[in-house]
């Protein structure tokens, strides 16, 4: 085998195995959602598709799979066609960049091979953000080609709503740019070893706490959950810009959102929450002789990381009412964007006097 | 000057508040307790059904006498008294018996009816009853249309003590046997 058909093989596999898990905790997050907004709710939420509706996810996707692919009349068929491909590519691709584990290497056949990491390409957050922003596309487009008027309010909502608060997740990255030194999420991470303390949400000299509440809520926004689903707002948009989607199609909106939920808590994970590092220093696994497993452990910090930030999503949920338009608008802009921004400032300030005191 | 230093702590207060998400947060703690202690209030329902109260407005139906001649005496009355127009009788005289008369034909459609029972109120001899059945879920909705044959099994199936036929009745007169309830009966 050639170098290159075996670099190829590799880089397959991780996608493949990155996409099985993806896809995975999507089918999760379906069950998930509806079963802690139900408990939440004093319901019960899925109950009939096996025991206790653990089986829901599937037969939801046989459901999706098989339903009938209505184009509706009017509608431009190539964009309608395309705007969920659009929107799902961008939520999928962003993971290439998301550390998993511990930066370990091992070396098969001359190939050094990263097993946690896709690729780890030096921009690797500013990549995630460009990618996050083209998914606005697929929802414009969505929203358009569906000749339907719902669906066109739905798409401009959501168009208004990306841009306002896709600049305030940017800026309230900075911070913790500033602190690490760098744009690689690998390197970000690894810069937040060794107990919850120098996690970037606590981490001296410049704590990020207002940057992760900033990044919290932005985040919310940005994938369009409530309490800022004004783009699908049930009761005034029918089901926003997918309104005319369903079978597969709708199956691709949908498995975009989730995906995008996933991608924005792996960020959080890695950006504020030291990613793969565990909150006390060094690993439980090494401490007890076995190093080499450790990477089970760290792996299961940032599951349990990512989960509990998709959590805070479903409590948020089954929450707050949705916001009204203006209230989002000014909130993003005259509250989000000047705090993001005095983070930017105090953070540079301080991490130049603790360079200058060193 | 004591006053807008009050009002000044107060807006402090609330911006103190505001800043922390303090109402967010009070919302988000009711909903966590609701996830702690889970009570859900949902009735499995296919599964597990609600008892019924007794004076449940089910389903209607024709009933009989125990010897299983109907209690209809075609009177109408019921069509009369349905607000939504669900009921159609075609009366007609019992064949060989001039003073008597039954409902030929009986004719309800149930995709209409809201179960007021007012029917049943205005019925003079009881032929009508509300029976506890309530899953009448059907794909064709021509098959709400009932006629006489399909309530009279109705009746059959949900009341099976069916009232005596009253000793006083002459077979060629329509006895209005309900009026008498209040009146104690008579000692043997």
């Amino acid at each position: 085998m050639t170098e290159f058909g075996l670099r190829l093989a590799i880089s397959l596999t991780q996608i493949a195995a990155v996409m099985g898990v993806v896809v995975v905790t999507v089918l999760i997050l379906t069950l998930a959602e509806r079963k802690v907004l139900g408990w939440m709710q004093d319901r019960m939420g899925p109950m009939e598709v096996g025991p206790y509706g653990i089986l829901q996810p599937f037969a939801d996707a046989i459901k999706l799979f098989f339903k009938e692919d209505i184009i509706p009349a009017g509608a431009n068929k190539f964009l309608f066609t395309v705007a969920p491909i659009l929107c799902l590519i961008p939520a999928f691709i962003g993971f290439a960049v998301i550390p998993w584990g511990p930066n370990q290497t091992f070396e098969v056949d001359g190939i050094t091979v990263r097993p946690f990491v896709i690729s780890d390409i030096n921009i690797g957050i500013l990549y995630i953000l460009a990618f996050a922003s083209l998914g606005a596309y697929g929802i414009i487009l969505g929203g358009w080609a569906s000749n339907s008027k719902y669906s066109l309010l739905g798409g401009l909502r959501s168009a208004a709503q990306i841009i306002s608060y896709e600049l305030n997740v940017g800026l309230s990255i900075v911070g913790v740019l500033i602190l690490a030194g760098s744009l690689s999420l690998v390197k970000i991470t690894e810069a937040q070893t060794g107990g919850f303390w120098n996690w970037y949400l606590f981490a001296l000299p410049a704590p990020q706490i207002f940057a992760f509440v900033v990044y919290v809520i932005s985040s919310v926004a940005e994938t369009n959950r409530v309490p800022f689903d004004l783009p699908e707002a049930e009761s005034e948009l029918v089901a926003g810009f997918f309104t005319e989607y369903s079978g597969l199609r709708f199956a691709f909106f949908f498995l975009a959102e989730y995906a995008n939920m996933v991608l924005v808590s792996c960020v959080a994970a890695a950006l504020f929450l030291g990613g793969w590092n565990a909150p006390y220093p060094g690993t439980i696994m090494a401490l007890i002789g076995l190093p080499s497993v450790a990477w089970v452990e760290n792996t299961m910090w940032f599951a349990v990381k990512t989960y509990s930030f998709l959590f805070l999503f479903f409590w948020l949920r089954a929450t707050l009412p949705r916001l009204r338009y203006d209230q989002l608008m000014r909130f993003g802009w005259k509250v989000m964007l000047p705090i993001a921004l005095g983070n930017i400032v105090v953070t540079s300030l301080a991490v130049f006097f603790y360079q200058q005191m060193k | 000057m004591a006053s807008t230093a009050t009002t000044k702590r107060v807006n402090l207060y609330e911006w103190f508040k505001t800043i922390t998400f303090y109402e967010i947060l009070v919302g988000m703690k009711a909903t966590l307790s609701h996830l702690l202690h889970y009570r859900p209030v949902t009735l499995q329902y296919p599964h597990e059904k609600r008892t019924l109260p007794d004076n449940y407005r089910g389903m209607l139906a024709l009933l009989r006498y125990d010897d299983g001649t109907e209690k209809c005496v075609g009177c109408d009355l019921c069509e009369a008294a349905c607000p939504s127009r669900v009921i159609r009788v075609v009366s007609a005289e019992v064949p060989g018996e001039p003073t008597k008369r039954y409902s030929k034909e009986y004719y309800m459609d149930m995709t209409r009816c809201l179960f007021c029972g007012m029917c049943v109120d205005a019925c003079p001899v009881d032929a009508l009853g509300m029976t506890r059945e309530f899953e009448w879920a059907v794909y064709d909705k021509r098959q709400l249309h009932l006629n006489k044959q399909q309530l009279l099994a109705i009746g059959d199936r949900s009341f099976p003590v069916r009232e005596k036929r009253l000793e006083l009745q002459h077979p060629n007169v329509a006895f209005f046997n309900v009026a008498f309830k209040h009146v104690p009966p008579k000692p043997d």
